[in-house]
């Protein structure tokens, strides 16, 4: 019973994994413009992975038993992982569309033009 | 469900309607021209009829600045003008005539005679003669039969090579020429209907003028005779020479001593001289005496003296018996105060004399001094300042006669303030501000109520929190008292909203900065301000130099807050007037010392053909073109240009630094012998050249307009032909860098400070240039308040009379060559280097108006950020408003808040009819599921 409950455990954790490919494709497909539906679908993909995180134990429980516990922390933590996975998709994909403040542009606003110390002014004759 | 797809179709529909008004054309509506003539002169300006078959008359005026045109009487508009060819150099004397009776009127300024239909301002002939002409007139021959044709024009020229010519009217060919030798100065000539005579000016021995009257015969051009008019030594200047009686029945001539006591008179034709003492009436010296005689052959010939002294003016009217004659005085007008005009007007042979003194307008005839009519000039103060009453310069007048009464008058009154009137009976039709066609310096100035707010929410800022609040309070208290006021517009505000008005209205609430004065200060001393978003009333008008005639001023004004206007004289002390209402405020320290706020302030200055630094007493710095250069132009980069980003981001969101110091100029230098100039970028604490370029075959009496703004520079010059290329007109736009290397702040890195002395940082510079198809005489640049809005170039197109903005993306030097833009360089919107520029027309600002004779262009940021406010002045007066990144932050004037709320409200009163079936459905279905 618990080694069924492990690979049952083991599928649960996968699975997110298995659904990346395809959220990539979506991702790339939809472009990296800032369009109300590409918005929404990076929305769903940070969403996701966030919330089944909060989830985690509600999510094992079922399968949790005193005898699979050691192996369950591997579980729970290749389940992370899947997750953190689909989180970086995401990042890659913000990124992708520029909202990520990596570039010297981003910061240009806190830059300051420098002062001279003497100044010069034109007197008409 | 159908319902709400209903919904979503009617919203969307509006939001069509609405995204498609965001372009409409905003042309006058933000815009503003007045088409001036400028200054209208005494002699020059009269009422013609040009179509001789009709009554309707067209004012005709050759103003000072040298513009020829025809005003309708009816409304004060322009019928047409034409600006004549003219040196500025030269104070030429400028001629106008009109025949009687003909379609044609006749103008003379420096060496060109020019016949000018009546009706549309059509050129009919125009000669050019050798010699500054001393006068022209037109020929009223008496030949018996009447003629159809123009009639003939006198034109008497001066110089080396004297003469009289006889000019056909019809084709402008020279009939024949009378030389004037000897060391004669022609003065004048003088027309009756039979015979022609000339009046030249012949200098005695001792230094006193003679008069010598010529007599021509008409048709030949042969001299008949030729006298000396016995002045003894009465004449000193040509001054008091008062006036030389035109086409008249019996002209004549007349003169005064120099001390205005006696009055010389002599009928052209003989040689008898009759003197009348001149009254002083008790008090002063008479300082001017002037003559109103009637310009047509067939009037009677009786003449209106004018004599003026400081306080006072009265005049004399005499009649001339044409049979022997003699001259005798008929009756005088009596003493007013102040000054007056007299005009003339002529009914069939009947002359009216029109008097308008500081009250009134009185018409009396030339043959007895009885009143024919009388107009109180009471209520109708002809500027609204209260600080002077303006006083009647000179007039010309119209009258209409019906049923022997007098039933109408119209004078075009010409007053002190440089308001050009017209008074129908009395009361002003309309006006036209003619002064502001000599303005030579304007500034923006907020008004003082939007400076006071700013003020106190500073304060607000600075103190302690209780402090604030309690001033804050204070401040909302005092508001209240506006409350009554702003209760009683609030339903024409809520109107004009409705109907987009919203951006209009007084200086009060303008939340958007529109309002700003604008102080023209002009060439005779004067200061004239109005309100730029309402530019249709002159807010104040004010003497604020006491100038001599001959005198001339240099005058530079500017704000150095709200509501105040400072106007200086070259560089001695400013004097601060208050912009809403011209109120002298207090003379403020000498500029120079005050505007530089540290010890390190460096100044300088173009002197003995170079520049010149000092830093407080000692020399810093010379620069001295090269062999045979001469400074063209110098335009430092202005004091306050605010710069709202320090690099441009791009397409790859990497960084471009640029090259910002506040102590940029850029230099022009023209040299003569090879036709080359250079331009020259300086730093101006360290003099060092930051950037030059010169370029040959370039025709430097062509303007060569420049400017420098940000981090860029741009100018512009007409290049002549060559073997390689043909003559054409050339723009230069030029970017500084600190580095061309993206993400680099070059070799200063990032420190927050640095001293052009020490750091030999220079900056990395892109040009492009452009060929453009016509001269640019004069370039500015739009301000915004934080510099945020992208910039447009201004440029004035002087042989199109034009004004246009054009975009600075499309001068952009990063513009790639001979290729297309990279994926990041179209996202930063660069498209492919085209050496020609053609201006687009939606950039001509004017749209089809004429702005003629622009001289210079003045910009302004108004309160909101995406707005510049434009005035352009010269002869004539434009401005606009600009928005060159699109109004980002205001709704557009055709925003229409009527149908957003009625979509709201549709929206609405389908919610409340939705929702009960909403419900039902809500409750129908959990019936189903239980």
């Amino acid at each position: 019973m618990d080694t069924l409950k492990l690979k049952k455990a083991w599928e649960l954790a996968i699975a997110p994994a298995k659904q990346l490919p395809m959220n990539a494709i979506g991702m790339y497909m939809t472009g990296n413009s800032l369009q109300i539906f590409s918005i929404m679908m990076v929305f769903m993909l940070f969403k996701g992975p966030i919330e089944a995180v909060f989830r985690i134990n509600s999510t094992f429980s079922r399968l949790e038993t005193e005898g699979n516990r050691q192996q369950m922390v591997l579980v729970k933590l290749a389940f992370v992982g899947c997750n953190l996975l689909a989180l970086a998709l995401g990042v890659w994909k913000v990124n992708g569309m520029g909202l990520l403040p990596t570039t010297r542009s981003d910061w240009l606003a806190w830059e300051t033009a420098r002062e001279p110390l003497e100044r010069a002014y034109y007197v008409p004759s | 469900m159908w319902l709400h797809s209903l919904q979503v179709i009617f919203a969307a529909a509006c939001f069509v309607r609405l995204s498609a008004a965001v372009f409409a054309d905003e042309a006058w509506n933000v815009d503003y021209h007045y088409a001036l003539l400028g200054e209208p002169k005494e002699e020059t300006t009269f009422f013609h009829q040009p179509n001789p078959s009709s009554k309707a008359s067209l004012i005709y005026s050759l103003s000072e600045q040298g513009v020829l045109g025809a005003i309708n009487p009816r409304d004060g508009s322009v019928v047409w003008r034409q600006p004549l060819l003219r040196d500025d150099t030269a104070q030429n004397a400028s001629f106008l005539r009109a025949g009687e009776d003909r379609d044609v009127v006749v103008s003379g300024l420096g060496r060109q005679v020019a016949a000018w239909n009546a009706a549309d301002g059509r050129l009919e002939w125009d000669l050019i003669v050798d010699g500054d002409l001393a006068d022209v007139e037109i020929l009223a021959l008496d030949e018996g039969t009447p003629t159809t044709g123009a009639k003939d024009v006198i034109a008497l020229s001066g110089g080396e090579h004297a003469a009289v010519r006889r000019i056909d009217g019809a084709t402008g060919a020279v009939k024949w020429r009378h030389p004037l030798d000897g060391p004669d100065v022609p003065y004048q000539v003088s027309a009756s209907a039979t015979e022609l005579y000339a009046i030249a000016l012949h200098k005695t021995m001792l230094g006193y003028y003679k008069l010598k009257v010529i007599s021509l015969d008409p048709v030949t051009g042969r001299k008949t005779d030729e006298h000396m008019l016995s002045s003894e030594s009465e004449l000193t200047t040509t001054d008091t020479i008062v006036s030389v009686g035109a086409n008249s029945a019996s002209p004549i001539i007349a003169w005064t001593d120099s001390a205005a006591s006696v009055l010389k008179l002599n009928v052209l034709g003989t040689s008898g001289v009759s003197s009348f003492n001149i009254d002083k009436h008790g008090e002063g010296a008479v300082r001017r005496v002037r003559m109103h005689a009637p310009r047509h052959s067939n009037a009677l010939a009786h003449f209106l003296v004018h004599y003026e002294s400081d306080t006072a003016h009265w005049a004399e009217v005499f009649h001339i018996d044409v049979r022997n004659g003699k001259v005798e005085k008929a009756y005088s007008l009596p003493k007013a105060a102040g000054r007056g005009a007299f005009s003339t007007s002529v009914i069939d042979a009947n002359v009216y004399f029109t008097r308008v003194t500081q009250t009134e307008v009185v018409t009396v005839a030339s043959a007895s001094h009885g009143i024919l009519s009388r107009w109180s000039l009471q209520g109708a103060r002809v500027a609204d300042n209260s600080n002077s009453t303006p006083e009647p310069i000179h007039a010309v007048s119209e009258v209409s006669f019906k049923d022997n009464a007098v039933s109408a008058v119209r004078t075009a009154l010409y007053t002190s303030t440089g308001d050009w009137i017209l008074l129908r009976n009395g009361s002003p039709a309309w006006t036209r501000p003619e002064i502001l066609a000599t303005t030579i310096a304007a500034t923006f100035a907020a008004p003082a109520e939007a400076e006071a707010l700013v003020k106190q929410l500073q304060a607000e800022a600075h103190s302690n929190p209780v402090q604030a609040y309690s001033h804050r309070l204070q401040r909302h208290i005092a508001d209240l008292k506006l409350l009554p006021a702003i209760l009683s517009s609030l339903p024409q505000r809520i109107i004009d909203a409705f109907f987009g008005n919203s951006a209009e209205g007084g200086i009060g609430h303008d939340g958007f900065g529109f309002h700003q004065i604008i102080a023209c200060a002009t060439k005779s001393g004067r200061v004239v301000a109005f309100d730029a978003a309402s530019p249709t009333k002159i807010l104040w008008n004010r003497q604020v130099a006491d100038l001599q005639p001959g005198q001339s001023w240099q005058p530079s004004l500017y704000s150095p807050r709200g509501g105040v206007i400072v106007v200086r004289s070259r560089a001695d002390i400013g004097v601060e007037y208050s912009a809403t209402d011209g109120e002298l405020l207090a003379s403020t320290l000498p500029v120079a010392e005050r505007e530089v706020p540290s010890s390190k302030a460096m100044q300088y200055t173009i002197r003995s053909g170079g520049l010149e630094a000092t830093l407080g007493e000692r020399s810093a710095w010379h620069f001295v073109p090269a062999n045979g250069e001469t400074v063209i132009s110098l335009v430092p980069r202005p004091i306050n240009d605010p710069v709202a980003s320090i690099g441009k981001v791009l397409g790859d969101r990497r960084v471009l630094y640029k090259y910002l110091d506040p102590n940029l100029a850029l230099l022009v230098t023209g040299r003569n012998a090879s036709r080359t100039a250079s331009f020259y970028v300086l730093n101006t604490v360290s003099g060092a050249v930051i950037h030059s370029s010169m370029h040959t075959g370039v025709d430097l009496d062509a303007p060569i307009s420049s400017m420098m703004s940000e981090n860029w520079f741009a100018y512009s010059f007409t290049a002549e032909a060559s073997d390689d290329s043909p003559k054409g007109h050339q723009l230069v736009v030029g970017e500084l860098f600190e580095s061309l290397v993206p993400n680099d702040r070059g070799l200063l890195s990032a420190k927050a400070n640095y001293s052009s002395l020490e750091s030999g940082a220079e900056p990395f510079s892109l040009v492009h240039t452009y060929q453009i198809p016509e001269r640019i005489s004069k370039m500015a640049v739009t301000r915004t308040r934080q510099g945020i809005t992208s910039r447009q170039l201004l440029a004035v197109l002087p042989d199109s009379n034009a004004l246009v903005g054009i975009p600075y993306g499309v001068l952009d030097p990063r513009r790639p060559v001979h290729r297309d833009p990279t994926k990041d360089e179209q996202m930063e919107g660069l498209v492919k280097y085209t050496p020609v520029l053609d201006f687009d027309p939606k950039w001509y600002l004017n749209h089809q108006r004429e702005v003629v004779g622009i001289k210079d262009v003045e910009t302004s940021p108004a309160l909101i950020e995406s707005t510049s406010l434009v005035f352009a002045y010269g002869l004539d007066i434009f401005g606009t408003r600009l928005s060159p990144s699109f109004s980002f932050d205001i709704l557009g004037k055709d925003f229409n808040k009527f149908q957003m709320l009625a979509t709201v409200a549709a929206l609405a009163v389908a919610t409340f009819v939705v929702a009960p079936l909403v419900m039902r459905k809500q409750v129908d279905q959990r019936w189903k599921l239980l």
